[in-house]
């Protein structure tokens, strides 16, 4: 695009500007808008936003949140799946894991969770860590200490092991009047259940029966935007 | 203070909204740019349309400076942006199976609802053929199930990888952007096409 030859006696000043501009080729305008950017978000700090540590009212308004909990179903899941995104740690002593762990799970018992040996594994971008033991309480510590530490990626089975043997290995089946969405929950229990340990798979017919409203989950947990063209 | 529904401020279903109205936007704008022609498209491969490289670059940068300057003010925590896991494997398979239904179609996913919108029927008969891939990849899921989670990255960035800062990164990615631009208009002039 080659500028038009204007007279500057016949236009005004102003006018000849705006030709100009709008003869600028599109790329080089886009440079001259993103090239001095570049520069400056090159040359600040980053993340100047990022605390180490939580304060205590974060530290709190996370645990009241709940935000660190995840479900035996999405566990169940992903176990199901073979996902490779999560990595399940027992904190409970090696004994007990020794006795009896969930598929795949790795020791870090409670009392060595600072040791040198375990900070590659906890402090890590790359997979969900999922803390247990029997309750919740070991792996909340567990998750509370890891946190505070800044470390992210860190979570805790919710309802621990005793919750999951009630939900995925042995889930009790729901009453004739339950809804169809716990039906559904049933059936995927037990289905996950005896892919994940063996076993055979029935499903449930719900009844006939009109049924009260399925249960309402709040749903706080971040979850991934997919995107695409 | 963001990202807005990580932090509550606004509610699943406002979330919801507010992603059906940006899609709108997003689907007129490319409809706008001329997306629906498939032959404009399939130009990029070709080089005599470059605008298919133009949009997403330029759509990359904005994005990219947009997320550090907000960062930078303490509008947003990068923190919780989610970011893509990488299966080293599937990607390779996934992007030549998309590339060659892309150079064969002449659209890519979204590309092709936008025109189908517009009534083209060759988009249509492009959905219906993303359907069977849906329905083959689902049923099969075992077969690739290895193959689909093979090597697994976590969710690492260039910036990362390279041991730069966010926004070093983002300044090489403009001046690469910029000189792709460049060889593009240069290829618009090599290998000129009328009408299409």
């Amino acid at each position: 695009m080659g500028r038009k030859e204007i007279s500057p006696g016949r236009v005004l000043i102003k006018k000849n500007q705006d030709m100009q501009l709008k003869n600028i080729n599109p790329r080089i305008l886009l440079a001259l808008f993103v090239i001095p950017l570049g520069i400056i978000i090159a040359a600040v700090p980053e993340n100047t936003t990022k605390q180490y540590k939580l304060t205590a009212q974060e530290l709190l308004d996370e645990v009241q949140a709940g935000y660190q909990y995840i479900t035996t179903d999405e566990v169940a899941e992903k176990l199901v799946q073979k996902d490779p995104s999560i990595q399940l740690i027992d904190v409970r002593n090696s004994d007990d894991y020794e006795t009896y762990h969930l598929p795949g799970a790795i020791n870090i018992p409670l009392s060595d969770i600072l040791s040198d040996e375990y900070v590659d594994i906890l402090d890590q971008g790359m997979r969900l860590n999922i803390f247990y033991s029997n309750g919740t309480v070991h792996s909340n510590e567990a998750w509370m200490i890891t946190r505070q530490l800044g470390y992210e990626n860190n979570y805790v089975l919710q309802g621990g092991l005793n919750y999951w043997v009630e939900t995925i290995m042995s889930p009790e089946k729901p009453a004739i009047t339950s809804s169809n969405d716990e039906f559904a929950k049933y059936d995927f229990r037990k289905a996950a259940g005896s892919a994940i340990y063996g076993g055979s798979v029935e499903v449930t017919e719900p009844a006939e029966q009109s049924s009260p409203l399925p249960e309402v989950k709040k749903k706080t947990k971040k979850k991934g935007v997919q995107g695409g063209c | 203070m963001g990202p807005l529904i990580v932090n509550d401020i606004i509610s699943q279903n406002t979330n919801f909204l507010l992603a059906f109205l940006i899609g709108v936007g997003f689907g007129f704008v490319l409809e706008a740019s001329g997306f629906s022609s498939s032959r404009k498209l399939a130009g990029v491969f070709y080089g005599y349309d470059t605008v298919v490289l133009k949009v997403f670059f330029t759509a990359a940068i904005t994005g990219m400076l947009g997320l550090l300057f907000m960062s930078l003010f303490g509008w947003i925590d990068l923190n919780f942006i989610y970011v893509n896991p990488t299966y080293v494997t599937s990607t390779l398979v996934g992007g030549v199976i998309m590339g060659a239904g892309f150079i064969m179609g002449g659209f890519c996913p979204g590309t092709s609802f936008c025109a189908a919108s517009i009534g083209k029927i060759d988009a249509m008969v492009f959905i219906g053929g993303l359907f069977i891939g849906v329905l083959i990849f689902t049923e099969g899921y075992p077969f690739w199930e290895t193959m689909f989670n093979a090597n697994y990255l976590g969710s690492p960035k260039l910036n990362e990888i390279f041991g730069w800062s966010q926004g070093f990164l983002t300044f090489i990615i403009i001046l690469v952007a910029l000189a792709m631009f460049w060889v593009g208009e240069w290829a618009e002039k090599k290998f000129p096409q009328e009408e299409y």
